[in-house]
């Protein structure tokens, strides 16, 4: 079966759903991933269930080394898993070859890291230009403006990383990751290398996106106070989930 | 977009791509000189042969066609022998000597009337013919490379010569001294290396050539204008396989540091990989990326080594002027597509270690 027959394409008209319980645009059952150290394989993950429906900001909490990341690649088709399954808009990445999975990510998948990873011989612009490229669609000059506007970015974008400050690279990682309209965006410790403004800013533009794009966000985190600006809170330890309550 | 990846890929090390594009540069300059000088010298060496005028040259049994390696004068009076075969308008004997005096040069020794015979004489730019024992006629890129005027006395030989002229280059030799004395020189009276023979008509040369192979049974016997086809590397022994080793050193160079270069790039773009996968990119596209900026670089190289052949044969020339380095169009295509090619095999494995990166640990690389 070719990449093309395995990946549904999204479906046209999609309406924002809220919370309403409809097929979940991300689930994992019984998901296991194991890390080998030398002979000793070591668990990760260890059966996480774990569902997010369209729409929803859901945020992953737990302490240092409970699974957060590895979960977070693991629905991001980063990495593979190894037991269970991961479906991501009706698609299993477990059955999907590497190829499939690159391709499934590059049409619904956003990144956002802690370290902000932009390309550092490139500009703003192009740092976010070139996830487009990537995309396949060519450079839409209208959605990079919304998506520049709105991320406050107008006047930084001729400038490289090291030339921003990280609070306006987090603004440019997040540019990037929605610029191809993502099913799902993914965010691993946002905040951990900004000052409480910035995080506050970021955070605020998570919401923001969330709640007036409907874009679906999952956020790893360990910040109680991060927590605050989703819907849900699922907290995670020795790479199970302990629980999933909807946050004050 | 994958163009101005590429561009400020190569601009973010600007040492690193110089050292590139100057390794690239070496390769194709070395390529295009080597070859250029040894087709240069020979092309040159027989338009100067072919350029006496002469229609046939007999030499001795098994002589080679680079005159004055042949070690076994033949007698003089063959000439006798020659002027009585049909159609053979005239003959002139020729002593060839080597000479290491301030350069290797090939020396005729020349009977003045026969020579002008059979090549119609020389172009004097400045001064007289040979008039006396010791004269001695330089061409003019000779008189250029060695200082020399008309009036000089220049050594040559262990011999004290008179310089009487100096004369347009393209006669076989760009030295010529009185055949007798340099007979007496090098202890060959009476001998000859070559004998140069002018038909009654140029059509007349194939039947000339047929009737000396009967009268002078397994004596050398080639025809001038054919010289230029006989003088290539091919016909000198060990000259290809020295070309061709000088060629597999060239790209060598260039490939071990597009190798080193793209390697150094991989692994310092490792986070920049991830990230790339991250976005969607495909292993094609990592590999596409890196042999297209190996491609970009070697593209640049190519270009400074067109340039730095044109500039060191200047150098040379202006240095060397009886020099001669022949640069074709053909033989730059030919050594860019040399560096092209090594650019991109020294670039591939490179390039399929970045493909193969695992995301995140690509990711988390410091």
């Amino acid at each position: 079966m070719g990449i093309a027959a395995t990946i549904r394409e999204p479906a046209e008209g999609l309406i924002f759903l809220g919370k309403k319980s409809v097929d979940p645009i991300l689930r994992t059952e019984n998901l296991w991933k194991l890390y080998r150290a030398g002979k000793v394989e070591v668990p990760a993950l260890r059966g996480v269930n774990f569902e997010v429906q369209p729409g929803e900001s859901v945020a992953v909490m737990g302490p240092s080394g409970c699974g957060k990341s590895s979960l977070l690649y693991v629905i991001g088709g980063l990495a593979q898993a190894s037991r269970g399954k991961v479906l991501v808009d009706g698609n299993d990445l477990t059955e999907l070859s590497d190829a499939a999975r690159t391709k499934l990510r590059r049409h619904k998948i956003g990144f956002v890291f802690q370290r902000f990873n932009l390309l550092p011989t490139l500009t703003a612009k192009g740092n976010i230009a070139i996830a487009q490229f990537i995309h396949g669609d060519g450079f839409d000059p209208h959605r990079f403006e919304v998506v520049t506007q709105m991320l406050g970015l107008a006047g930084r974008l001729h400038h490289k990383p090291s030339e921003l400050s990280g609070g306006e690279q987090q603004r440019v990682a997040i540019a990037r990751a929605i610029i191809n309209e993502p099913k799902i965006l993914l965010a691993d410790e946002p905040t951990g290398n900004l000052d409480s403004k910035n995080s506050e800013v970021v955070l605020q533009m998570l919401r923001q996106l969330n709640k007036n794009l409907g874009q679906t966000v999952v956020m790893i985190t360990h910040n109680p106070e991060a927590t605050t600006y989703f819907d849900r809170v699922v907290h995670m330890r020795d790479g199970v989930i302990v629980d999933g309550v909807p946050a004050d | 977009m994958m163009g101005e990846l590429i561009a400020r890929n190569l601009l973010h090390r600007p040492l690193r791509t110089l050292i590139g594009v100057l390794a690239v540069g070496v390769e194709v300059a070395l390529v295009v000189l080597i070859v250029g000088l040894t087709s240069g010298l020979l092309t040159e060496t027989a338009k100067r042969i072919e350029g006496i005028g002469a229609d046939i040259m007999l030499q001795p049994p098994a002589a080679s066609i680079f005159l004055g390696f042949s070690g076994s004068p033949m007698p003089i009076k063959i000439a006798e022998k020659l002027t009585e075969i049909k159609y053979v308008q005239s003959v002139a004997p020729a002593l060839l000597q080597f000479s290491s005096t301030g350069g290797v040069d090939v020396v005729y020794g020349i009977d003045p009337d026969s020579f002008r015979a059979v090549s119609s004489g020389f172009v004097f730019l400045e001064g007289h013919d040979m008039e006396g024992p010791n004269d001695l006629l330089v061409d003019d890129w000779a008189a250029k490379a060695k200082h020399i005027k008309v009036g000089d006395t220049f050594n040559l030989l262990n011999h004290d010569w008179h310089v009487a002229a100096i004369i347009e280059h393209g006669k076989g030799a760009r030295l010529f001294v009185p055949l007798a004395t340099l007979q007496d020189l090098v202890g060959a009276h009476d001998k000859a290396s070559i004998f140069l023979i002018k038909c009654t008509r140029p059509e007349h040369t194939e039947d000339v050539m047929e009737e000396i192979r009967h009268v002078l049974p397994g004596y050398t016997v080639r025809p001038l204008k054919d010289f230029l086809s006989l003088m290539t590397s091919t016909n000198i022994p060990g000259l290809q396989a020295f070309i061709d080793a000088m060629i597999a050193l060239a790209i060598a160079i260039g490939l071990l540091v597009i190798f080193l270069t793209m390697y150094t790039t991989v692994i310092e773009r490792t986070r920049d990989i991830g990230v790339l996968k991250s976005l969607g990119a495909t292993q094609p596209f990592i590999v596409r990326a890196l042999l297209t900026e190996s491609a970009v670089l070697c593209l640049c190289g190519i270009g400074a080594g067109v340039g730095l052949s044109y500039a060191v044969r200047a150098a040379f020339l202006a240095g060397f002027p009886t020099l001669s380095i022949l640069i074709t169009p053909g033989w730059i295509l030919r050594a860019a597509g040399i560096a092209l090619a090594g650019a991109i095999f020294g670039a591939s494995y490179p390039a399929w270690m970045a493909s193969r990166k695992d995301a995140v640990e690509a990711l988390s690389y410091d």
